[in-house]
């Protein structure tokens, strides 16, 4: 079956953030300068032409845009200034947004209302709920002089909406990530045997965490920051969903206590490197940070608002401030859940699942084409 | 031999050249004893102004009535010493270059007792051969100050006023009823959008005005004799009325044709499969409608008669490439761009493409296409575009060479076949003035770089399209350059012709006309001469090619400078006896 040319898709793709898409001529230079594009999974130009023509299903069944991590030199070296990088990064939001089946992520990426919208309504939301139902609010400190967090806002209770939301967000992501495996791997989804995808497994977890193949680009400095970020949100995640009872204590341990330390880690990460990029996307000096979608932009604050305003929770408590520390523990929470539950498996950061898996399924064809080489 | 000749022989060194593989003065010993021979010497350098100088003293001093000078080839300085041997007195014509260099030194570096041996026998051969010289003077033709130019389109206005302009009369005749051409059907031509109709138009107020200039339309040429400097032609008028006209030159700009593709060539003849040309006429008239339906996708086909491949379907393919298609093709598009932006349209345009060849500035023309959002894709011939229809639409595959070369399909309202040049059928025009036609079937030029407007039939010249795909830009530029060439031939009066022609010998010659079918420039013709009929050589159009010669079975013809007795002479000479011991 010959494969439809469909205009819309270009014109999709525009709005998703390549406007420079018909500068392309395809002279190639952009594919021959990516130290990650290799036989089989060439880019950037492929990716273009594929946005160019309008090419669907070309597109769901590519993972070469998820490998790539915008280090921006294609663009540097493009003679015509045609931003392929800028058009790979729109073919992440086109992709995203394909395998998103509730079609809520290509309303947000598209329309600054729905975006705006989203995120406000649920910030209100997570208000509400505390305005309703948050608990006696003493200004009685404990014994080492800290607020009793845990009676506005108990961690018990507080866990069991983290699972939901856990629950809810597993979900959607979940049934997207089958989405996209269930076309990135067309026919070959169930022609490749389980031992191939068993041998490959360990890919998973080490892209996850480590990003590896972002080091293969030419400047790695902005792997070490991501990895860093990457290290403090991990951390972070990991006390509130895993060890909240643990973390959110009203005891104020002393400074060197891991509680105090891991938290004051993790905050320092996050503020250092999201401040890092907001300030680098003002100045526009790296082909990178050329572009801002007002998506990268809302998650960037985002991101930066939460470990603030979860920073300055911690700082109230251990200074005795009760009102202080309940309020902003209000707006903490009003920040962190519509990012999470939007972004996660709607937006930008959905790419930490999408990522890791491509790379996963990249190797795992790469190891069934092997064994199929005859002799 | 009745007188003993008296021959000079000069060597030449050539720096080294020569000598570092021929030793020349052995070749001066080889001939000096040669009974013809008066003088013979080396130079280092014959060509320099002190060695003609000496030349010239000694042939004065020693009263020489034949010169043969060994050096470089005649390409390079056989003009130069025809003219010192004229500075000193002898017939040009008397004077014999023997090719030193190129066919000897050059050839046989290494062996320099070969080497030496061969010169010898070549300069023997070039001493027999100017002993039966005879002196011979250039046909000189007085040119008539007035030209003929066979079609009015552009290329043939533009020669026709220039060369009025230089003071020459000019008729400039057009088979159709008005002149302009194709360039007075072109509405829009790019790149800078000139509106096609009104430079014609301005061309003929020009030309109507011009006392000089005398346009005919419908009008063809019937009759051609005469030769260089003097045609007799005639031209007959909406096919009766017959003017004859007496021209000293002829320039032939009859143009092209438009490749017609055949049914079914690109889905040729389905509804909405349109050529170039039919669409710009659609982009004329507002917003682009197609069966009351608004246009929303366009596919281009290019390369449609051009550059084809032979095969079965194509017995005979157009191999060239029309040159002016792409560029006319990526103007178009720019032209779609602006009217659909007029009218608010959204139409998606795809080239389809083999290669893009806007060259020079056109390459803008292709840019912008681009950046207004014309997608091109490549094809390769073996793959080429199917045009079909499916869901009352059409829709054409490709294999798309620049992306996965996957075959893709794309649905499409119009689909606009860029079709090529092909040549013109001319009638009897081409008979009449036998220019030669390249294989391509246009008229050919002598050479396409160093005589591009020349053709091998003396003052008759081609320009524009109809010796092969041109822009319009192009064809004005050849066409200015077949006016500077026939432009100089006519001010000057007269022109000088090389005696080196074939000649007759009546008394063997019976007219069998095996001669008149052999020579490729009409230069035999029949005449009576006493009591019989024989041939007859037309000296101003014989090039001296010598085809009539081996042909004629009574030995009746002859070349001057290459005459038989000459050619036997020097074969004799170069093998009489071996020249080194």
């Amino acid at each position: 079956m010959a494969i439809k040319v469909d205009s819309t898709i270009a014109a999709k793709a525009r709005k998703l953030g390549s406007g420079d898409l018909d500068k392309c001529y395809h002279c190639g230079i952009c594919t021959a300068t990516c130290p990650l594009s290799e036989d089989g999974v060439s880019f950037p130009r492929t990716v273009v032409r594929n946005l160019q023509l309008g090419l669907k299903s070309k597109l769901m069944e590519s993972s070469e845009p998820w490998l790539c991590y915008y280090c921006g030199d294609c663009s540097d070296a493009c003679p015509q200034n045609a931003e392929p990088a800028e058009s790979v990064m729109a073919a992440r939001r086109y992709l995203t947004s394909l395998y998103d089946w509730t079609g809520l992520s290509y309303k947000m990426y598209t329309s600054k209302a729905w975006e705006f919208g989203a995120v406000l309504g649920l910030g209100a939301v997570v208000v509400l709920l505390f305005v309703l139902f948050h608990g006696p609010m003493p200004t009685a400190l404990t014994a080492e002089g800290g607020v009793r967090l845990n009676s506005f806002a108990p961690a018990h209770i507080i866990e069991l909406f983290d699972l939901a939301m856990g629950g809810i967000l597993s979900m959607f992501l979940l049934s997207n990530l089958a989405r996209m495996v269930k076309h990135v791997m067309g026919d070959d989804l169930k022609k490749i045997s389980p031992k191939v995808y068993l041998s490959k497994l360990t890919e998973l977890p080490v892209q996850f965490a480590t990003q590896k193949r972002w080091k293969e680009c030419e400047d790695t400095h902005m792997w070490k920051k991501h990895l860093l970020l990457v290290c403090g949100y991990v951390t972070m995640f990991i006390m509130i969903m895993g060890f909240l009872r643990w973390f959110q204590t009203d005891t104020v341990h002393p400074f060197w206590h891991p509680q105090r330390l891991l938290g004051y880690f993790a905050t320092f990460a996050l503020l250092y490197v999201t401040g890092d990029m907001m300030v680098g996307r003002y100045k526009k000096k790296r082909a990178m940070h050329k572009f801002s979608h007002s998506t990268d932009w809302l998650f960037l604050i985002m991101l930066f608002l939460t470990a603030l305003t979860g920073i300055l929770v911690h700082i109230f408590r251990v200074n005795g401030f009760p009102m202080s520390t309940y309020v902003t523990y209000v707006i903490h929470m009003a920040v962190l859940v519509p990012m999470l539950m939007i972004e996660v498996p709607f937006g930008k950061w959905s790419h930490l699942a999408y990522r890791p898996l491509t790379s996963y399924l990249h190797k795992v064809k790469q190891a069934a084409s092997a064994q199929n080489v005859p002799g | 031999m009745a007188t003993k000749r008296k021959i000079g022989v000069f060597v030449c060194h050539c720096g080294g050249n020569i000598s570092d593989h021929v030793d020349v003065e052995k070749v001066v010993e080889g001939v000096r004893g040669e009974p013809s021979v008066a003088v013979a010497r080396t130079h280092m350098f014959t060509c320099s102004d002190s060695s003609q100088q000496e030349m010239i003293d000694q042939i004065v001093e020693e009263k020489l009535d034949g010169l043969v000078i060994a050096s470089c080839s005649p390409k390079l300085h056989m003009f130069t010493f025809r003219g010192m041997a004229e500075r000193a007195g002898l017939n040009p014509y008397q004077y014999v270059h023997v090719n030193l260099r190129e066919q000897c030194s050059w050839a046989h570096t290494g062996d320099k007792i070969g080497a030496t041996e061969k010169g010898i026998n070549l300069v023997r051969a070039g001493v027999a051969k100017c002993a039966l010289t005879v002196p011979l003077s250039a046909l000189r033709i007085e040119t008539q100050p007035r030209a003929l130019v066979i079609g009015a389109g552009i290329s043939g206005m533009r020669a026709a006023l220039s060369l009025a302009d230089m003071g020459l009369s000019v008729f400039l005749i057009e088979r159709e009823a008005s002149a302009g051409g194709w360039v007075s059907e072109t509405e829009m031509m790019g790149p800078e959008g000139m509106h096609g109709p009104e430079v014609i138009r301005a061309l003929l107020a020009r030309i109507d005005a011009h006392e000089r200039v005398m346009l005919y339309t419908e009008a063809e040429l019937i009759e051609r004799s005469g030769t260089i400097g003097n045609f007799d032609v005639k031209i007959r008028l909406r096919g009766s009325e017959e003017i004859p006209l007496n021209v000293g030159a002829i320039v032939v700009t009859t143009g092209f044709d438009t490749y017609t593709p055949v049914d079914g060539e690109y889905g040729w003849g389905l509804d909405g499969v349109v050529d170039l040309k039919q669409f710009r006429q659609m982009l004329t008239a507002g917003p682009l409608v197609h069966n009351g339906k608004p246009v929303r996708d366009v596919v281009f086909v290019y390369c449609v008669g051009s550059r084809q491949v032979k095969s079965e379907a194509c017995p005979a393919p157009h191999a060239y490439c029309s040159r002016y298609c792409c560029t006319a093709a990526t103007y178009t598009a720019h032209t779609l761009h602006q009217v659909a932006k007029q009218t608010g349209q959204a139409v998606n345009q795809y080239h389809l493409y083999r290669d893009v060849r806007t060259y020079g500035h056109m390459e803008m023309v292709y840019e912008q296409a681009r950046q207004e959002g014309a997608l091109f894709l490549k094809w390769k011939p073996d793959t080429p575009p199917v045009v079909g229809q499916a869901d009352g639409r059409l829709c054409v595959t490709v294999k798309d060479e620049l992306g996965s070369g996957d075959s893709m399909e794309i649905g499409s309202d119009l689909v606009v076949l860029v079709t090529g040049m092909v040549p013109r059928l001319n009638g009897d025009l081409n008979s009449l003035l036998k220019i030669p036609l390249s294989k391509d079937g246009f008229f050919n030029e002598i050479h396409i770089k160093l005589r591009p407007v020349e053709t091998v039939i003396d003052g008759v010249f081609i320009a524009g399209s109809a010796q092969g795909p041109k822009t319009i830009a192009e064809s004005v530029a050849s066409a200015l350059a077949a006016v500077a060439k026939a432009g100089k031939l006519l001010k000057k009066g007269y022109v000088d012709l090389e005696p080196l022609v074939a000649k007759v010998d009546t008394d063997k010659c019976i007219w069998c006309d095996e001669c008149l079918k052999a020579c490729p420039y009409g230069a035999i013709e029949k005449v009576v001469c006493g009591d019989k009929e024989v041939a007859q050589v037309l000296a101003a159009m014989c090039k001296g090619e010598g085809a009539c010669v081996p042909v004629c079975p009574y030995d009746a013809l002859d070349v001057e400078g290459y005459r038989d007795d000459q050619i036997t002479a020097m074969i004799d000479a170069s093998i009489k006896e071996a020249a080194i011991a």
